[in-house]
């Protein structure tokens, strides 16, 4: 456990000198002249180089960096000067939490719903009609698929009683008005998850289908089980372990920040949104903010997923 | 006759009155794509939120808001009146109107006044220098912007009086007291950038609450009085909400639906035939003071050659250029530096497009055959500009690469000596309706800064007798000639390619009403209703 979580800051480390020395070296990185403004005298880029710690050493700058994310909680952005960082990253989680969570549910009773279908009629017209299904939203760019939907839905036939209902782009939050955040976020899920429930259909497929050829499945068969039961309680449970990893590592991605085109074709202010923005305009302490934002979550769910497939699988314990 | 002269601004009044009593109240709602740094006016500087900074500030004179030309007249706002400079242009004494209040119910006095401008200072406004360096006590303020004292500024509260001494006389200086960056705010703000905590101001509306990832929202000053609707008009929406985050694409579809009334970025131009088609109506064109260009390094080759330099001038072909950003509604092709409508403008163009003469001339020149890099940023336009450019080069006998940086990185690194730039593409907007903006702004020996992210002299280019010809040129009323000869002589010397003079597109929602375009805030926002 100890070894693990210290394993686990090592990585979080690394991929923080990472991101910090990866900026130093883009052409144009230096954030002086942006924060000062549009032809700022000599004086007046010393006085902010001075003010935001530029004229440091770069080591000096990575533990001031850290010390101000970490420790004193105030670092600030270095495009809207007095944007506090964590502030900033902790609004924004609960807009990807959200997305992420809804897809997820989706896509994991659609992916479900396409494996055991196959799975269940191998070789049959539904097998290839549900996989070709699957096959279709692995294809289909989020980003492509998203502008469609909102070409359609908000612009196209907006005015028609089929997309009258639905709200302007943006987040509504939960507890403001849990109908608002469900119809704001029903699109944005159904978009999100079709790519993941087209895949996790297709492994689920396999897997059962792997499994059924065990001989523990024939025995309990032979025991005269009836087949829902075969299916749901032995098959199931077993495939259901290769879809656990699976999963734990998407949904860490995406709570992390992976939702990135979804939030930007929606105009969600997630994570993945404030992490676009920050790119775009190379602002350091937001990138650093967000990508070790999102590195923790993907530690968090391996983690995660090593308890859930012991819990599955007993030879995993 | 007189009668009527006597009869016409009282009927003025009572339309207004009338109108008001009809539109106000509502909420405005804005959208840009993001937002644009901090809400400090005496550090911010972009277009962006100076046109929010009009409606929640003022400083001791303002431009007049009225739609048209009038736009760029200069009026007393805090202060009663435009004083007459006395002492050769370099005593500035202004009478502070009484009775005007900051949004958190402090008076203005005189004392916050002289307080503000050592705050601009203190805080290392961009601008200290280039605007504000004339004022007696600014270089020791620049250089040690802490303990500033700025003694060309002295507060006489009793008198109600604020007397500004120069060091130099400023032809221009009523203007820059017009801009944000002069917003006169209390003594007690503090002396450091405000960042996201809103300043209280004297303007029509307060800013109630900025957050950079989120939205900027502004409500009526509860202090506010009409002192002069010329200077700080009342406005008719109560409240003005400016969210950030969509993309153009979504913006311009929200609008379309209601869902919006308008956004400060421009459209996508696959949107453009729709908008012109169906929304005729709600789309408004305004020329900038501004220009698209490619600045060409003086000082490195094949550009040190004055030759080759005019060569890429004569090979371009502005219309197509112009078609690329969108056709001839939004832009109008240019090849000299001042824009349409400025001081001193008159129409010039010695490089019609003549390829041959062009290939002569870097025939001349011995530099074919020499590697062209020009660095554009991103965006679309620029991407389908520099694409054109590269073929351009290619017939002139160059080997021609692009560069393509981030938009917001761009700027800054095609400025910087060490980058060694050749050549680039970017726009310059005028901060204020001046001929110095661009004749000195992007081309006088002061504005290039060798090995600095901020030179915004990018060509290098540099004639220390022009600059004292511009200098006199500016400070004489009648000097318009001169502008204009100075502007041909930039131009022949072409440190840069200028391209075309871009327009705002400004789309709003069907129920905006009274819409009217400010010369230097755009879209006048609080002048128009949402009821």
């Amino acid at each position: 456990m100890i070894t693990r979580l210290l394993r686990s800051l090592l990585v979080m480390f690394g991929i923080s000198v990472l991101v910090f020395l990866i900026f130093f070296a883009t052409p144009g990185a230096d954030p002086a002249a942006r924060l000062a403004g549009r032809g700022a005298s000599a004086e007046a880029l010393a006085a902010v180089r001075h003010e935001y710690g530029l004229d440091r050493s770069l080591p000096v700058q990575y533990g001031l960096l850290m010390h101000r994310l970490f420790i004193a909680g105030d670092l600030t952005s270095q495009v809207n000067r007095g944007q506090r960082v964590v502030p900033a990253v902790l609004r924004a989680a609960p807009v990807t939490l959200s997305l992420a969570a809804g897809a997820a549910v989706v896509w994991l009773l659609a992916g479900l719903a396409i494996g055991l279908v196959a799975a269940a009629r191998e070789g049959s017209v539904w097998d290839r009609a549900v996989t070709a299904l699957g096959l279709v939203g692995i294809s289909i760019p989020v980003f492509w698929l998203g502008e469609v939907v909102n070409l359609l839905t908000q612009s196209r036939l907006h005015d028609t009683w089929a997309f009258r209902w639905v709200p302007p782009l943006g987040y509504v939050p939960l507890f403001q008005d849990p109908a608002g955040w469900a119809r704001g976020l029903l699109l944005p899920w159904l978009t999100l998850a079709l790519l993941y429930a087209g895949v996790y259909g297709r492994v689920l497929r396999s897997s059962l289908i792997e499994a059924y050829r065990q001989d523990y499945i024939r025995t309990a068969r032979a025991k005269g089980i009836s087949e829902s039961r075969v299916v749901l309680r032995h098959a199931l449970r077993n495939a259901l372990v290769v879809v656990v990893a699976l999963f734990g590592l998407d949904i860490g991605a995406l709570i992390g920040g992976g939702t990135l085109l979804t939030e930007v074709v929606f105009g969600l202010r997630g994570i993945g949104k404030l992490t676009y923005d920050a790119l775009q305009n190379l602002d350091l302490p937001v990138v650093m903010a967000t990508v070790l934002y999102a590195s923790f979550f993907v530690v968090l769910a391996n983690a995660a997923v090593d308890a859930v497939q012991a819990a599955l699988d007993p030879r995993q314990r | 006759m007189l009668a009527l002269l006597a009869a016409a601004p009282a009927s003025a009044e009572e339309d207004r009155a009338a109108l008001m009593r009809a539109h106000r109240g509502g909420t405005m709602r804005l959208l840009a794509h993001s937002a644009a740094g901090t809400i400090d006016p005496q550090v911010n500087y972009t277009a962006q939120f100076w046109q929010m900074f009009s409606m929640a500030y003022d400083g001791l004179l303002a431009f007049r808001k009225v739609p048209g030309p009038g736009g760029n007249e200069i009026v007393g706002d805090l202060a009663e009146a435009v004083p007459a400079p006395t002492d050769g242009g370099l005593i500035w004494l202004f009478r502070l109107r009484p009775g005007i209040r900051f949004s958190n119910g402090a008076p203005v006095r005189p004392a916050d006044v002289a307080a503000s401008f050592r705050r601009l200072f203190r805080v290392s406004s961009p601008t200290a220098d280039s605007f504000y360096g004339a004022i007696q006590g600014a270089g020791a303020c620049l250089r040690a912007p802490a303990g500033c004292a700025l003694e060309g500024v002295t507060a006489d509260d009793a008198a109600g009086t604020v007397t500004i001494r120069l060091s130099r006389p400023d032809p221009e200086f009523a203007k820059k007291l017009a801009l944000p960056h002069a917003s006169v705010l209390p003594d007690t703000a503090p002396d450091a950038d405000a960042g996201t905590v809103p300043l209280p101001g004297t303007g029509a509306y307060r800013i109630d609450h900025y957050d950079p990832g989120d939205s900027l929202r502004l409500v009526r000053n509860p202090h506010f009085r009409e002192w002069s609707v010329d200077a700080q008009p009342d406005g008719f929406p109560d409240a003005i909400d400016y969210d950030f985050g969509l993309e153009e694409e979504a913006e311009i579809t929200a609008i379309q639906n209601g869902q919006a009334d308008w956004t400060f970025d421009a459209p996508p131009a696959d949107r453009l035939a729709e908008l012109g088609a169906r929304y005729a109506d709600q789309v408004h064109l305004n020329p900038a003071y501004a220009m698209w260009f490619l600045p060409l390094n003086t000082r490195l080759p094949p550009f040190d050659d004055v030759r080759v330099r005019r060569a890429l001038n004569l090979a371009v072909d502005r219309r197509a250029v112009v078609k690329l950003f969108g056709g001839a509604r939004l832009a109008t092709e240019a090849c000299q530096v001042l824009p349409p409508g400025l001081p001193g403008y008159q129409p010039y163009c010695p490089y019609p497009l003549d390829l041959p003469r062009a290939q002569r001339l870097v025939a001349e020149s011995g530099t074919a055959g020499q590697t062209v890099t020009l660095v554009i940023d991103g965006s679309p336009v620029a991407r389908a500009i520099g694409t054109y450019m590269l073929d351009v080069l290619r017939d002139l006998g160059f080997v021609p690469r692009l560069r393509s940086l981030s938009s917001n990185v761009q700027f800054t690194y095609i400025q910087n000596t060490n980058n060694q730039v050749q050549a680039s593409l970017t726009t310059w907007y005028a901060d204020y309706a001046s001929a110095g903006n661009f004749l000195g702004g992007i081309f006088g020996c002061s504005a290039f800064r060798p090995g600095s992210d901020a030179s915004p002299n990018i060509s290098g280019f540099c004639d220390p007798a022009l600059d004292v010809r511009l200098q006199a040129a500016l400070a004489d009323p009648q000097g318009g000639a001169e502008l204009a000869a100075i502007d041909r002589i930039v131009t022949d010397q072409a440190p840069a390619v200028v391209l075309f003079n871009p327009s705002y597109i400004d789309v709003v929602s069907a129920r905006v009403g009274h819409v009217g375009y400010h010369e230097q805030f755009r879209w006048l926002v609080g002048q128009s209703w949402v009821q």
